[in-house]
């Protein structure tokens, strides 16, 4: 979204209109989904976190900057809410929303099947071995892998300084790397 | 990992955040050092494979947008409604108040009136501490 459209529809949301707040919702949408299944390990509790960050951010749109992206400031939000509903007593990290379906590659249509069954047993594995790391090495994980965030951004999300992102990256990856070997995998 | 690239410098090589002037000097040491090699190249695959992650369209198609609208918009609902019989209610009360009835209807009607305010009270705060007590309160699913 167009950061002055994306200033123009928070304007309007901020002089009381709730219909201006719906393209937001329906632009971040996806991009939350992936984060807060990735956090909550399932859709169900995803969905959950997810409904309940889009309507705090837009109790608290009126201490929102207008000059900075609205994104980080949001996914900061839902992280915080994916964070205290693994907390309570509601909800915990409990896998079961990765989709079966693959989408096929052009090297997996030249590879055959015996391609596309190692590509699902990676992922399963590294969704399995995701489980078995903590809430906050996985959330950056999340955060940089699946949603492709600069260091800058992965900051701002989770509220440290940028120098920490890749300190807490590299033992975020350490401890992907020693769960996903302790399940079998094998590197080079 | 030898000492002059350090954990963080390495995971910003990898990430593409290590600025160009610093570019060199990991590729020096990746070139001499077959035990870094191989770490980037773990950690290269990792990335790889959080590519494959994927999850239902499904889910993602299903917007959580109606929900939302409900949550923000229901509480203005509530304003209305709380407002709107409070109004009725204060005209209602000073209009039967300074009203030319017999006083024994007014303190009878009043009686009945704030006996029924009084059992609704009980009834509310009774299922306000059971529900505090409930220990399945947070079960819903």
């Amino acid at each position: 979204m167009q950061p002055e459209l994306e200033r123009e529809l928070i304007r309007k949301c901020r002089a009381g209109d709730t219909r201006f707040y719906e393209p937001l919702v329906r632009a971040y949408e996806p991009a939350g989904l992936r984060l807060a299944v990735a956090m909550m390990g399932n859709t169900e509790d995803a969905r959950d976190a997810l409904q309940d960050a889009f309507v705090k951010a837009h109790e608290a749109l009126h201490r929102f900057d207008l000059r900075k992206p609205f994104g980080p400031w949001f996914f900061q939000i839902l992280r915080n809410q994916c964070r205290d509903k693994l907390r309570s007593r509601r909800a915990r990290f409990k896998m079961e929303a990765l989709d079966e379906r693959l989408e096929l590659r052009p090297d997996d249509l030249e590879r055959g099947p015996e391609r596309i069954r190692q590509r699902s047993a990676a992922r399963e594995l590294l969704w399995q071995a995701l489980e078995h790391i903590g809430n906050e090495h996985r959330e950056i994980l999340v955060l940089k892998e699946l949603q492709g965030f600069r260091y800058a951004e992965i900051a701002q999300i989770l509220e440290i300084p940028e120098g920490t992102v890749a300190s807490r990256l590299y033992h975020a990856r350490h401890a992907l790397k020693q769960a996903l070997v302790g399940m079998g995998a094998e590197y080079p | 990992m030898p000492q002059s690239i350090s954990p963080e410098d390495l995971m910003r090589f990898i990430d593409g955040e290590l600025p160009p002037s610093e570019h060199a000097r990991v590729e020096a040491a990746l070139a001499s050092d077959t035990e870094l090699n191989r770490e980037v190249a773990i950690y290269r695959g990792m990335k790889g494979d959080f590519q494959e992650l994927s999850f239902d369209p499904g889910t993602v198609s299903r917007s959580v947008w109606d929900t939302v609208n409900v949550t923000l918009t229901r509480p203005v609902g509530w304003f209305l409604v709380i407002v709107g019989v409070a109004i009725w209610t204060g005209y209602g009360a000073y209009l039967f108040t300074f009203s030319t009835i017999d006083p024994f209807e007014k303190l009878a009607t009043g009686g009945v009136v704030i006996g029924i305010l009084i059992l609704l009270a009980s009834i509310i705060w009774e299922r306000y501490r059971e529900w505090l007590t409930d220990p399945y309160r947070d079960v819903y699913r």
